[in-house]
């Protein structure tokens, strides 16, 4: 059985019933439409290149708005707001990183990745990491890294679709578990990436667009930011702080986490390798940035329009701060925008599930035989397999075990920030990286993280306000990286062969 | 090697940005120190400088190219280095005076103003737009993705002759 406060703690809200006629008949219709792109993308995927990487790729648009959607979670609609509602502008360390993560990546990594797929027809990112030093060892280190941020982020969005759809459909959290994966299986499993892609597009058009909806909303019912910033600064001055509740450091600190951290997330990094022309990464930065700011308008508004709203009178107090998002939906905002919101969460958790789903199944049946030196014969096949035992395993844990997936939750991303950002991040850009520096910059990444994280949570020790085990894993990571690198320089040259130096070069 | 390529004792530029990443790095992992041991401002001050070093190097390393460095870019990553110092430092450094009866800038007391607006909105503006207007000269031009498909093909080429062992991980068509 799933605890109570072990969900809370891990998806940050309690949903209320939102089960309404109108919040049915959308989440219905949503869910139809994910399954006749699901159809038809099946239809179109017949090799394993297909199933990964979406075959001869995908175009500009389509990949900016599926990139959009995997890049945020449910927690930009429920947990995000929430925590400003509690934390103050604190709380938007978390993602005004977006200003500068997207066209960072770009220039860091969207061009040589892209690149490296045409020299080498990689599909995954340890791909890049074994042909960058070339090393199968590097190759299957930096799979076991992602392997394992996997299992977190897979259980978490198990979770989190079932809390979604029970308050959708009023289905029990068990059956909403099953359903939300069952659903993401079905197109995870038949159409790959490709459904996958077409899906996020759709979902991601979604969430912008209740995002926006609401955004124009709460400062129409606000009276404007000015009014709404006026009654907030009347009652509780410290919110529109700078750090809002938090201290500088660790406001800082979240910023740090969220944008150097971003060159290391899987579930977008990987998306270079499907557009379908490189030249079309000219624009990719731009639709990005914008796409992202229009989903995370509700992110914004909602947290500092709730929090006025309550001080004002006009909302009740809510029980928890939790409760921002869905206790302005289902009491002050129209039904449909209501109902368009919570099919958005859905979407959230759906697409999430279903890129790591995919780059599981990838690491699984591809990047870990190479490891080994071998090599599986028929991926498309096996990946589908495998893509159903990911899912099962991930809807299993998440039914089963509350407080371990509330504690897999927790260290996602700063897992994978502290294992790839440097190998990958900083040796695609640097020829004097070597294999060791990355082999040893993976391992710290992965021990450090894992260790603190462990000891944090069972409250071995507890870190100074501000410091998190993310950040101390990621910068321990990258000294590690340079000093090794350094230190085993006179190896660099012969680590590089000729197409990898001309994509560094370039 | 490729175009306006040098060699890696050669890139200036290259080299002067992982100096920097470092020493940004370098800030930070202080900053974290000085937070076990005695925490406070001292400690937030050495993120507030080491991440803008930071972020900005690991961009000047992602877009050097050569000889050439960063040509153009100088200027919208020193502006953008530029705007997150002062709007960390102006969080950091300015009162607190937030009240009733603060002035709003675009809705918001100021020192919020600066940050939301100044560090997270001045370089969207900046950055993508610089990115898109320098992409051929600097970032990748029809000519640069056809060199690496040629060597693609002859790599291939070779493979299939028998002439050249295929990496672990390179994928025969």
């Amino acid at each position: 059985m799933i605890q109570t406060a072990s969900v809370n703690a891990l998806l940050q809200v309690a949903l209320p019933n939102a089960t309404r006629p109108a919040v049915v008949t959308v989440g219905i219709l949503y869910f139809a439409v994910v399954l006749g792109i699901s159809v038809w993308a099946a239809r179109r995927t017949r090799t394993a290149r297909d199933f990964f990487v979406a075959g001869k790729g995908i175009g500009l648009v389509a990949l900016t708005v599926a990139s959009v959607s995997v890049s945020v979670s449910g927690f930009a609609f429920i947990g995000g707001p929430g925590f400003i509602y509690a934390v103050g502008l604190g709380a938007m360390y978390i993602v005004l990183p977006a200003a500068v993560t997207n066209v960072m990546g770009a220039w860091v990594l969207a061009k040589r990745m892209r690149l490296l797929g045409e020299a080498r027809a990689l599909i995954t990112i340890p791909d890049a990491i074994g042909a960058r030093y070339r090393s199968r060892a590097a190759q299957g280190l930096s799979a076991v890294a992602i392997l394992v941020g996997i299992v977190g982020y897979m259980a978490t969005n198990a979770l989190a679709m079932g809390v979604v759809i029970n308050s959708i459909f009023g289905v029990g959290l068990g059956w909403g578990i099953w359903i939300g994966m069952g659903v993401t299986l079905a197109y995870s499993a038949s159409g790959g990436i490709l459904a996958g892609i077409y899906n996020d597009v759709f979902q991601g058009t979604l969430m912008a667009l209740a995002s926006v909806l609401v955004f124009i909303f709460v400062l129409q019912f606000g009276g404007g930011l000015g009014e709404i910033s006026r009654t907030i600064l009347a009652h509780e001055p410290a919110f529109l702080g700078p750090w809002g509740k938090l201290t500088p450091l660790a406001a800082l600190s979240f910023f740090f986490v969220f944008s150097m951290g971003s060159l290391g997330q899987p579930q977008a990094v990987h998306k270079y390798y499907m557009l379908r022309d490189p030249l079309q990464l000219k624009w990719y930065p731009l639709l990005k940035t914008l796409g992202l700011v229009l989903v995370l308008l509700l992110y914004f508004s909602v947290g500092v329009g709730v929090k006025s709203f309550v001080l004002s009178g006009r909302l009740a107090p809510l029980a928890s701060p939790d409760q921002a998002t869905p206790a302005l939906l289902l009491n002050v905002t129209p039904i449909i925008l209501a109902a368009l919101v919570f099919s958005g969460v859905a979407a959230a958790t759906m697409s999430a599930a279903n890129s790591f789903i995919n780059i599981g199944a990838a690491v699984i049946t591809h990047d870990l035989p190479i490891a080994f030196g071998r090599r599986v014969k028929n991926e498309l096949r096996w990946g589908r397999a495998v893509t159903v035992l990911i899912a099962i395993a991930a809807a299993i844990t998440a039914q089963r075990s509350g407080t371990m997936v509330a504690f897999l939750g927790i260290f996602g991303w700063g897992l994978f920030a502290s294992t790839l950002v440097p190998a990958l991040a900083v040796g695609l850009n640097w020829q004097g990286a070597t294999r060791a520096g990355a082999m040893a910059s993976i391992a710290t990444g992965l021990i450090v993280t894992l260790a603190l994280e462990t000891t944090a949570y069972w409250k071995v020790f507890t870190f100074p306000a501000g410091v998190t085990a993310s950040a101390v894993a990621m910068v321990s990571s990258f000294l590690v990286f340079f000093v090794v690198s350094w230190l085993t320089r006179r190896a660099a040259p012969a680590e590089l062969d000729p197409d990898v130096r001309l994509v560094m070069e370039l | 090697m490729a175009d306006g390529a040098a060699s890696p004792a050669d890139d200036i530029t290259r080299r002067a940005a992982l100096v920097a990443l470092f020493i940004g790095i370098a800030a930070i992992a202080c900053g974290y120190a000085a937070a076990f041991s005695s925490g406070g401002t001292g400690a937030a001050w050495l993120l507030a400088l080491g991440i803008p070093v930071a972020l900005a190097a690991i961009m000047i390393l992602g877009a050097a190219r050569g000889r050439r460095g960063i040509g153009p870019l100088k200027l919208p990553f020193a502006f953008v280095a530029l705007v997150l110092v002062i709007g960390f430092g102006a969080a950091l450094a300015l009162p607190a005076t937030e009240g009733p009866l603060s002035t709003l800038w675009l809705g918001l007391p100021m020192r919020a103003a600066i940050v939301i607006y100044g560090v997270g909105l001045l370089p969207i503006i900046v950055l993508p737009i610089a990115y898109a207007l320098t992409f051929e000269s600097q970032t990748l031009s029809a000519e640069d993705v056809e060199r690496v498909r040629a060597l693609a093909r002859e790599n291939q080429a070779a493979i299939e002759s028998g002439a050249r062992e295929p990496m672990g991980n390179q994928r025969r068509g």
